[in-house]
């Protein structure tokens, strides 16, 4: 075989192109060009608008703008919009909030069983790591953050797991390879493990993270005296305490993980002791204790599929745990507990707990304000409003249904494009002959 | 849905005893036949899997369940998970809850040859897993390449590597190869002493002087009875996969070490029936059909290590596309519960990528495709007469996240009905208050 090499000259390559392998198919165009976060306004009209807090307006007129909301109403808002400006068709399509996935490692975890691409957790023998931060060790470039993305999560709680408190929660928008723009807020809460996680006993557990917090609640005024070495040894390192502060003074959450029924009201108990804002992580009990979580408007976040009697704290797991809590009056969240990769899948989570009794507007809110509120951040996420962050998604069809799409997905105002690496992974190997295209 | 090609908007089925005995439209009633009327509802086979660890690994994940690895050394090949499948373990109930009516319980993938599989059904109130077995079910081997058994015997006797893990196969079918050659070897020195034994004796020649007093040792022609070769339960299974009586259940993430298994199996002559989780399977299509390896895979799991970094949702639609038999299986005891569901993922993600994916097709992912995987298409996977009759009522679309299982039947038998007939296992007795009479929670 000879073989011709030309540099320079295309009449050189013209003769091989007719036997060369077909190009790959290009990627699905995306249905516009991509905005640059914050860039120029965009209008959606005509949508069914689902604002995420209940209500519903037909016919909708939604205009963003530098990363917020700027016009949400119904077709009389139209005269709000600027004359001649280009407006995108809504029309047949549901709109809703961005959805906000409500425990996450996102941006702290790559590949699960390789160590050297986790941030997650702090690896100490101290079980207390409040200070350990995960805004700090977040990766905007990670593969992950568009495959959540086109699929319309455009938020995220990210926490740090592991010990018995693990650290600091952040609250993420989806925008993929913007290291400084990916935090929306850091340390909006502290994430603990309630259950046995320490000496292996519940009730050191708790005896620990009660003192902890006491500690905390005293460390700033005896600051000056620990500098000075004048203090009695504390349970835990003066940066933990100091990270502690928010949640003793009612300005970020208390997340707490508890399955069993006896431990969520260990952790009502404690949140009433120490005046904490509380929300409860997993709950696979918690419509055990439904009425007295009510009655302290305690969030519990849980995930809908998980019915399995997993491990003596979770016997009671029931598919219809979510819809017990709603109707118990509790702010319910819907959640992929702890994931990472197929985030993507809490539409599906959300139709399940629809199957199982929870109506479908609460299923909803429990994906987009519910979580804003859990976590504090309603003023900024969770719902379409005006000067709310504009996070949005088109829908084909009802955003649970397995058959729909993303149309389109809206993170601070800008479309997120459709292509990830799995997109791309998938078009090049769509057409195998290219591969044995002469060869073989 | 009958997953066998046809799909009717309105049909009838008869069951009579354990088996279809006819599918149509406006069928005749026979007479002192029971008449169920599913007008609105959807009926499909029972669902399949070709992954599972239910009964092996038995919730509550307690120490005293972890049955499924026997992770003592690499080739494990001689041990059987039906020996380790526990009827009592409560995911059996949910999984049936979700129309499964078959599974196949594998040993884990620590080893490079983990065991034996045993296809069960979902049969309620078995008290072993002679109760459970599926009647006719060919056995399984579970292989496991790439990651795990390196993991699990790096720092030990190894494999510590790819490289390991192939020589470990290699040497294993190499001995299986071996072990069958002194069996045929045996048996055919075995029949021809015994053809010589039965042989009409010649007439005794004339006696001669006798050395030391007539011994009958001194006989010229006595031949001493063959010794049958060491039994070893290991390499018998290897030999049961060479002879095709046992079928091949891989555990294979990555397109080239599946390339590389086709190859190993082609040298030693025997077949992968399924490669499993193969979350490549979409870059090795053409060869997975053209060795007529069947693919079990996730609608959308990866990531969680490094060879199932190149997972796609579309895997099972290229597959299909490409002429390979695909499933989805669940390899969880969620998952299993909404085997369908997974389907439908798979289903709209490759015709959101211009994948042409029927209805019937992604049903076969759950039904008729496992049941070629595990060997028993020919009893169950399709609505077609003579197949034993296990069913599914859906509620409405089965592809739909709202709709449930509301009827499943085994063989003719119903084993579960929403809301009214809900078996649980031993296990659960008790933990629940409502069990017990206490009005503890919302009912």
């Amino acid at each position: 075989m000879r073989l011709l090499l030309t540099v320079g000259f295309l009449s050189g390559l013209s003769g091989m192109s007719a036997e060369a392998a077909p190009p790959p198919p290009t990627p699905r165009p995306s249905v516009a060009a991509p905005t640059p976060a914050g860039a120029g306004p965009v209008y959606l009209v005509g949508g069914e608008l689902h604002l995420g807090d209940g209500t519903i307006i037909k016919d909708s007129v939604i205009a963003m703008d530098r990363g917020v909301f700027t016009v949400v109403g119904g077709p009389e808002a139209r005269t709000r919009l600027p004359a001649g400006a280009t407006l995108i068709d809504a029309r047949t399509r549901m709109i809703t909030p961005g959805l906000f996935a409500a425990d996450t490692q996102l941006g702290l975890v790559e590949i699960d069983l390789e160590a050297s691409t986790r941030d997650d957790g702090k690896a100490t023998e101290h079980p207390i790591r409040a200070a350990h931060d995960a805004a700090s060790g977040l990766n905007a470039a990670s593969s992950l953050i568009p495959v959540q993305a086109v699929e319309g999560i455009t938020s995220a709680a990210v926490a740090p797991t592991g010990g018995l408190v693990s650290g600091q929660v952040a609250i993420i928008d989806l925008v993929h390879d913007d290291h400084r723009g990916l935090v929306a807020k850091p340390r909006v809460a502290t994430a603990a493990h309630y259950g046995q996680t320490h000496a292996g006993s519940r009730a050191a557990t708790l005896a620990l993270l009660r003192e902890v917090l006491a500690d905390a609640r005293s460390f700033p005024a005896r600051r000056a005296a620990f500098e000075r070495a004048q203090s009695r040894p504390l349970s835990a390192h003066p940066l933990d305490l100091e990270a502690l502060q928010p949640i003793l003074r009612g300005q970020a959450v208390l997340t707490l993980h508890a399955d069993r029924a006896s431990d969520i009201l260990a952790a009502l108990d404690l949140a009433a002791e120490f005046k904490l804002r509380l929300a409860i992580v997993g709950g696979a009990e918690a419509w055990k204790v439904a009425d007295e979580l009510a009655r302290a408007e305690v969030p519990v976040i849980v995930q809908p599929t998980q019915n399995l009697p997993g491990s003596f704290d979770s016997m009671g797991a029931r598919l219809d745990n979510a819809a017990l809590l709603h109707r118990a009056g509790v702010p319910v969240v819907l959640a992929i507990l702890g994931g990472v990769h197929n985030l993507r899948n809490l539409t599906q989570e959300a139709g399940i707990a629809v199957a199982n009794g929870l109506p479908w507007e609460a299923a909803l809110t429990a994906v987009t304000l519910g979580p804003a509120r859990a976590y504090g951040v309603e003023r900024t996420h969770g719902s379409i409003a005006v000067g709310k962050v504009a996070n949005l998604v088109v829908w084909s069809d009802d955003p649970f249904e397995l058959s729909s799409a993303a149309m389109q997905v809206y993170v601070r105002g800008a479309l997120v494009p459709q292509v990830t690496r799995q997109t791309l992974l998938r078009d090049r190997y769509r057409d195998l002959q290219q591969f044995t295209h002469k060869r073989n | 849905m009958t997953a066998a090609g046809k799909t009717y908007a309105r049909a009838d089925l008869l069951v009579e005893g354990s088996k279809i005995a006819a599918v149509g439209v406006d069928l005749p009633v026979p007479a002192g036949a029971t008449v169920i009327d599913l007008g609105g509802k959807t009926l499909t086979p029972g669902i399949i899997d070709t992954h599972s660890h239910i009964g092996v690994y038995a919730a509550p994940g307690l120490v005293g369940h972890s049955d499924g690895n026997e992770a003592t050394m690499p080739n494990t090949a001689g041990v059987r998970a039906g020996d380790a499948y526990f009827p009592q373990d409560p995911q059996i109930d949910r999984a049936r809850a979700g129309g499964v009516t078959t599974m196949q319980i594998l040993p884990g993938s620590a080893n490079l040859f983990g065991g034996r599989s045993v296809t069960v059904r979902l049969l309620p109130g078995a008290r072993s897993v002679s109760d459970a077995r599926f009647p006719g079910a060919p056995e399984g081997l579970k292989m496991a390449c790439g990651e795990n058994p390196k993991r699990t015997y790096g720092s030990k006797s190894g494999p510590s590597t790819r490289m390991g893990n192939v020589a470990g196969y290699r040497d294993a079918f190499q001995r299986a190869s071996e072990y069958r050659r002194s069996w045929t070897k045996y048996q055919k020195d075995l029949s021809e002493w015994t053809a010589k034994k039965n042989a009409p004796k010649p007439d005794p020649p004339p006696p001669t002087k006798a050395k030391s007093g007539g011994d009958r040792s001194d006989e010229p022609d006595k031949l001493e009875e063959p010794t049958p070769p060491a039994r070893d339960f290991a390499l018998e299974t290897l030999v049961g996969v060479l002879r095709g009586e046992i079928l091949v259940h891989n555990h294979c993430y990555r397109a080239d070490e599946m390339s590389l298994m086709l190859e190993l199996a082609a040298t030693y002559d025997f077949k992968i029936r399924s490669f499993h989780h193969a979350t490549e399977a979409y870059k090795i299509a053409d060869r997975l059909a053209a060795a007529d390896t069947a693919a079990s895979v996730w609608a959308d799991w990866w990531g969680f290590k490094a060879e199932a970094l190149d997972g796609i949702r579309e895997n099972a639609a290229l597959l299909t596309q490409a002429g390979a038999r695909a499933i989805i299986h669940s390899d969880s005891a969620h998952g299993i519960q909404r085997l369908n569901q997974e389907a439908a993922k798979a289903m709209f993600a490759g015709r959101r990528a211009g994948l042409t994916v029927t209805d019937d097709q992604a049903l076969r992912w759950i039904t008729a495709n496992p049941a070629w995987a595990l060997g028993v298409a020919d009893q169950t996977g399709t609505l077609e007469p003579g197949k034993l009759a296990d069913l599914v009522v859906w509620s409405g679309d089965p592809f739909s996240v709202y709709s449930v299982a509301e009827q499943v039947f085994i063989a003719g038998e119903l084993v579960y009905a929403r809301g009214k007939l809900e078996p649980r296992t031993d296990f659960e007795l008790g933990y629940l208050p409502d069990d017990l009479g206490a009005a503890q929670g919302p009912k």
